[in-house]
């Protein structure tokens, strides 16, 4: 894959390190994780309550359109009648994609995001309700961990291995069109019926990339295919620059400086973000609240317009 | 793989803007700022006296690890080998006034 490439710029940590570092990470984010995977079970299970179709309180009743085909069909197609509805069994394909770019490790948001990772991937495979896999992701895409491979503790530290955030680049644009063709092989390859199947990523980042159009095409494409898109902004350099009273650094500052027509227009970065789910972390103990809020968020608008 | 399309590249870095003159300091320290990856001299001197808020604009030079910026950003951190994943320290000076115009005062 491409992404040897890469490693073989810089140091590959060997497996001992990957696993000291992935269990350090584990332990850290243990509780949230607890308290993650309990926000998440309320959200991401379907009600157990079991819906009445129709008024009739026994649970049956003739279906009125099918009457007529019924009867022109001389009583052949005999299925009339409705039934209370048993609520199907979602489930979920979650994939975790990591900003693998020098920004990153410039802005000291290495650990946060491993942290990240580590916190997601454990509530997620708690909950066992769905395949995970984890990409990196910065000039170029690589799959870290494929949704076919149960995650476990020593998936999480091959994962680690795989990112050195050096990558020269974080082109967010060949990030989701990639993204998007993955979901689609893997949607093809989930087990049972494919209207039950969720799809959600996550990409954890620094938040710096370019070519915002693009990029809000690509995730109206991707709510098309129903995938949602949350981009988890994390923000370490923000409580850095705090504590040692340096410039701002956090992203919520962040000013862009263009030129439309010789004329100098400054605007706040992150009102042109392309991302309608976004959330800014700049501590990881922030994240189970803000995660659960937007993934409930989510949930509601797809279950309105009947997803 | 790896391979990139031409056009398909960096078009924006982050900037800190710094000076060493404490009368052209900006008012308040602004963090970095996001600039298209073409900007000159020109463009970058009308975004500093944007921030000073100057009556009348202040000619500018600026430096990046100590060189003058004569070329685009783009074409000085490709030059430099710089990736545009870095925060650039963009330091910049008043632009030295040419002989021709102090003559004609
Ligand atoms: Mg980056």
């Amino acid at each position: 894959s491409t992404h040897l490439e890469h490693q073989d710029e810089t140091n590959v940590m060997s497996i001992e390190e990957a696993r000291a570092l992935w269990s350090e990470h584990e332990a850290r984010t243990r509780n949230l994780a607890m308290i993650l995977t309990e926000h998440l079970r309320l959200i991401l299970q379907p009600t157990q309550a079991t819906k009445m179709r129709g008024d009739f309180r026994t649970g049956k009743r003739l279906n009125i359109k099918r009457i007529i085909p019924y009867i022109a069909s001389s009583y052949k197609r005999d299925k009339i009648w409705m039934r209370r509805s048993v609520p199907s069994k979602r489930s979920y394909q979650i994939m975790l994609a990591i900003d693998d770019s020098k920004s990153m490790a410039e802005s000291d948001s290495r650990d946060l995001a491993f942290e990240t990772l580590a916190l997601v991937a454990k509530s997620m495979s708690m909950l066992e309700v769905g395949e995970l896999s984890v990409v990196g992701f910065g000039e170029d895409v690589s799959v870290a961990h494929d949704f076919s491979t149960p995650f476990t503790s020593e998936a999480g530290a091959e994962v680690f291995r795989q990112f050195n955030f050096s990558q020269r680049r974080t082109n967010v644009r060949k990030l989701l069109a990639e993204s998007i063709e993955l979901f689609r092989t893997a949607r093809l390859k989930a087990a049972g019926s494919a209207s039950e199947l969720w799809q959600l990523q996550l990409i954890i980042s620094d938040g710096v990339c370019e070519d915002h159009p693009t990029i809000r095409q690509l995730v109206r494409q991707a709510h098309e295919e129903r995938i949602m898109v949350v981009f988890v902004v994390v923000d370490a350099a923000a409580q850095k620059a705090q504590a040692i009273g340096g410039p701002k650094q956090s992203i919520l500052d962040l000013q862009f400086a263009s030129f439309i027509n010789n004329e100098l227009i400054m605007q706040k970065y992150l009102d042109t973000f392309p991302f309608k789910y976004y959330l800014v972390v700049r501590d990881v103990q922030e994240l189970p609240a803000v995660l659960a809020g937007a993934l409930r968020q989510w949930f509601a608008e797809v279950v309105e317009t009947g997803g | 793989m790896a391979t990139q399309v031409s056009g398909d590249r960096t078009a924006q870095v982050r900037i800190h803007l710094k000076t060493r003159s404490s009368d052209i300091e900006l008012p308040e320290d602004t963090g970095p700022i996001l600039v298209s990856t073409e900007l000159k001299r020109y463009q970058l001197s009308t975004l500093v006296n944007r921030l000073l808020e100057t009556e009348k604009p202040i000619p500018l030079e600026f430096l990046i690890n100590g060189q003058f910026l004569r070329t685009s950003i783009d074409e000085f951190l490709t030059q430099n080998g710089i990736s545009a994943e870095t925060t650039l320290s963009v330091e910049y000076v008043k632009a030295l006034i040419p002989p021709l115009y102090v003559a004609s005062y």
